[in-house]
């Protein structure tokens, strides 16, 4: 009998440890998660148009990246910036060339032709994805081979740099909207772009900015998850899907809303294929308890967990 | 100069022809058939080939496939074409979506006017299609598609070149079971054919006695780690991992059971079944996660393969620099029997080539075709029912699937062993 509470401790331990295992995991898939969807956001904040086009800036983003280092032989770390800075470029030429009819006081109808200029720009991305790049996926080299193994916790080191890497992206991100002088113009912009052009800031300048900032943070988060988990020319589809329901979650427009809530997405999927009783239904249904906690936060709070007012362009 | 008249353009008041003329005449019209039957003979025949070629779908290898239809009709073309005439394929992008494809099937039959169709990938896009071309007669060959429905539903235009999920299935779980391993987890992709599949292995598996845990996955998913690590604590473990996944989160699936150290271990083995396992970019993206994974190659096997199947795998080698897989090869021999089919039948009557195909005795790269007519099992009807199976296991990384040493059936096995676990001698 005396060994009876020890193999309770035993299998209680081994269990904290399962859980831990898990959170740690969704928490990885969560900051990324967190990382695409904060960019969606600052273009719905600044733009007021849903980007779906968003995810083939986290695919192309995962090429750029991809090439650099293939072409150019730069080290996978800096070609994540390379690919950063390329999807940046990306985005305001797209901006530029197909989104200033927005800010026109003669476009009628400018939410429908958002989703419409996105949605054509997410085909032709992913079409000239095919093109360029083939309908093979490709896998760039690692960050960092192997993996951490500290006790029971194995995760490779791809995955911990992809989270790091995503978590300095996120403060900085906060960072640059909150303490600098973009940042908050930026957000003047998303307020009322009229109050903002009395104080003299151009609302056009700080549209490109958005899109393009936007853009480099799905494309940086294409370029970390590439060596975890391949690049095919399809690969934006459910984060996209994914991205949506978390900026919904975070209270469309707010880019710490959506950081929580990627964070809070990625952990409860993780925790639900750990703990749902049936285990042969736990990944079919992880999504779609994601979209459980969507629907019980937006009927308590039907503005999201920090949801902002102006949600539609003046 | 209105008054001149020449010989050429006189009136000639009716019923006082020249003599001369009249002759032209009618030398003129009695060559008039002929010159139209020299203008039909030049005509092209139409063939369709519907696949993906772009996402959602298995772009990958609906790529590689259409790559191997368009050899063979430049192969056919190079040696006359059929019945004289020249064949000419047009492409269709399914991409992989059952709407998409019955669009397309329309398409090619109204439009393109073809008067067969091969090809197709995925088996939800097949079923949509073949509705199409029952509809209005069009013999379709169907190439790596696998669920039973195809030819079980009888259409008399439907043939099937691949093996069906009943073949290859059955094989696989009859492996598991000789292979000795006693606790199974199963992810499968949510659609027909990876239901279909499960529900098969799971069947074998059952009347075996072996104990197995299966989940279904949405195809488009790349991130199983939560899943694996919910695999790797179930106690007691779980002693072989096979997932039934043709999509892009097939190498992610994996990459991600190695790095966990969940499969391939020396206590659990790992199977990927779906066709992603030999195709040209496996190791790229697996690297040494790939090493002692099991798969199906519906290929024939190297030791069997034939002066025909060597020179189709040289000239694809060539041109593509990747070694076809099955269903490359598949698609390759899906034009051949049509373009056979066509030739033996006379015509490109519809009907003529639905019967020459229920005749056929054409050596492929894949083997020497022919097509039941039972219908029982359901089936069975106008399937290849020889269509070759084997199931491999990488013994290195980078090796390529035809020299994998072969595990199942026994009769072409070139290895004495049923499986090899990680670290074995």
């Amino acid at each position: 009998m005396a060994s009876r509470p020890g193999m309770r401790d035993d299998a209680r331990g081994l269990m904290a440890d399962y859980l831990l295992i898990q959170a740690l995991n969704g928490l990885t898939v969560g900051i990324i998660y967190a990382v695409i969807a904060a960019g969606l956001t600052v273009i719905f904040s600044i733009l007021k148009i849903v980007n779906f086009a968003h995810g083939e800036f986290y695919m192309m983003g995962g090429y750029f990246s991809y090439f650099a280092i293939a072409l150019f032989g730069i080290p996978p770390l800096l070609a994540v910036v390379a690919a950063m800075l390329v999807s940046f470029a990306l985005s305001i030429v797209a901006e530029r060339t197909l989104l200033t009819p927005l800010y026109s006081p003669t476009t009628e109808r400018k939410g429908d032709y958002g989703i419409l200029v996105t949605f054509g720009i997410s085909i032709f991305l992913r079409n000239i994805a095919l093109i360029i790049y083939g309908p093979y996926p490709l896998r760039p080299p690692s960050f960092f081979s192997g993996a951490l193994i500290a006790g029971p916790l194995i995760m490779t080191w791809d995955r911990v740099f992809a989270g790091g890497a995503g978590i300095l992206l996120l403060i900085a991100l906060v960072w640059f909207m909150q303490r600098t002088p973009w940042g908050e113009a930026l957000n003047a912009v998303s307020q009322s772009r009229e109050s903002a052009a009395i104080v003299g800031i151009d609302d056009q300048r700080f549209y490109m900015l958005a899109f393009g900032l936007g853009g480099a943070l799905a494309g940086g988060a294409g370029a970390l998850v590439g060596p975890i988990y391949s690049l095919s020319p399809s690969m934006g589809l459910i984060p996209d899907t994914q991205a949506f329901a978390i900026v919904i979650l975070g209270g469309m427009g707010s880019v710490s809303g959506s950081i929580l809530a990627g964070l809070l997405i990625g952990v409860s999927e993780s925790m639900f294929v750990a703990l749902f009783p049936d285990p042969s239904r736990s990944l079919t249904y992880a999504q779609a308890f994601s979209l459980v906690i969507l629907m019980i936060v937006l009927l308590v709070r039907p503005t999201g967990l920090f949801g902002r007012v102006h949600t539609s362009m003046d | 100069m209105p008054n001149q008249k020449s010989p050429e353009n006189a009136v000639v008041p009716a019923g006082r022809l020249p003599r001369r003329n009249v002759l032209t005449a009618a030398g003129a019209a009695a060559a008039l058939p002929l010159l139209g039957r020299r203008a039909r003979a030049a005509d092209p025949i139409r063939i369709g080939w519907v696949g993906p070629l772009s996402p959602p779908g298995g772009y990958a290898e609906g790529t590689n496939m259409k790559n191997a239809a368009a050899l063979a009709a430049e192969e056919v073309n190079a040696h006359g074409g059929v019945l004289g005439r020249p064949v000419e394929i047009t492409y269709a992008d399914t991409r992989g979506m059952p709407a998409e494809g019955r669009t397309a099937a329309e398409r090619l039959v109204q439009e393109d006017k073809v008067v067969a169709v091969f090809g197709e990938f995925h088996s939800p896009v097949a079923l949509a299609e073949m509705e199409v071309f029952h509809k209005y007669g069009i013999p379709f060959m169907a190439c790596d598609v696998w669920s039973d429905q195809i030819t079980a539903k009888g259409y008399p235009e439907v043939f099937r070149n691949a093996p069906a999920v009943s073949l290859i299935d059955v094989a696989i779980g009859q492996w598991m079971v000789a292979a000795g391993f006693k606790n199974v987890a199963i992810i499968a992709e949510k659609d027909d054919v990876g239901l279909s599949a499960r529900t098969i292995v799971q069947q074998e598996l059952t009347n075996a006695g072996v104990k197995f845990t299966a989940v279904d996955a949405d195809p488009n998913l790349t991130d199983f780690t939560a899943q694996i690590l919910r695999f790797k604590s179930a106690s007691p473990a779980y002693d072989f991992f096979i997932s039934i996944y043709a999509e892009a989160g097939a190498y992610p699936m994996i990459r991600q059971s190695h790095d966990l150290g969940f499969a391939p271990t020396p206590g659990c083995g790992i199977y990927n079944s779906g066709g992603e396992s030999v195709d040209p970019t496996f190791w790229q993206n697996v690297g040494e996660a790939g090493k002692y994974l099991v798969t199906e190659n519906v290929g024939l096997p190297k030791a069997a393969w034939t002066d025909k199947t060597k020179a189709f795998v040289a000239e694809y080698h060539k041109r593509y620099n990747a070694d076809p897989s099955g269903a490359v090869m598949e698609s390759y021999d899906g034009g051949g029997l049509l373009f056979d089919a066509i030739r033996r039948a006379g015509s490109t009557d519809a009907k003529a080539i639905i019967h020459a195909l229920e005749t056929t005795n054409y050596a492929g790269v894949r083997g020497q075709y022919s097509f039941s007519t039972s219908h029982e099992p359901a089936w069975h009807y106008h399937q290849f029912l020889n269509a070759p199976l084997t199931l491999l296991q990488y013994a290195e990384t980078n090796q390529g699937q035809a020299d994998a040493p072969i595990v199942w059936p026994r009769k072409f096995a070139t290895v004495p062993y049923l499986y090899k676990k990680p670290g074995a001698a």
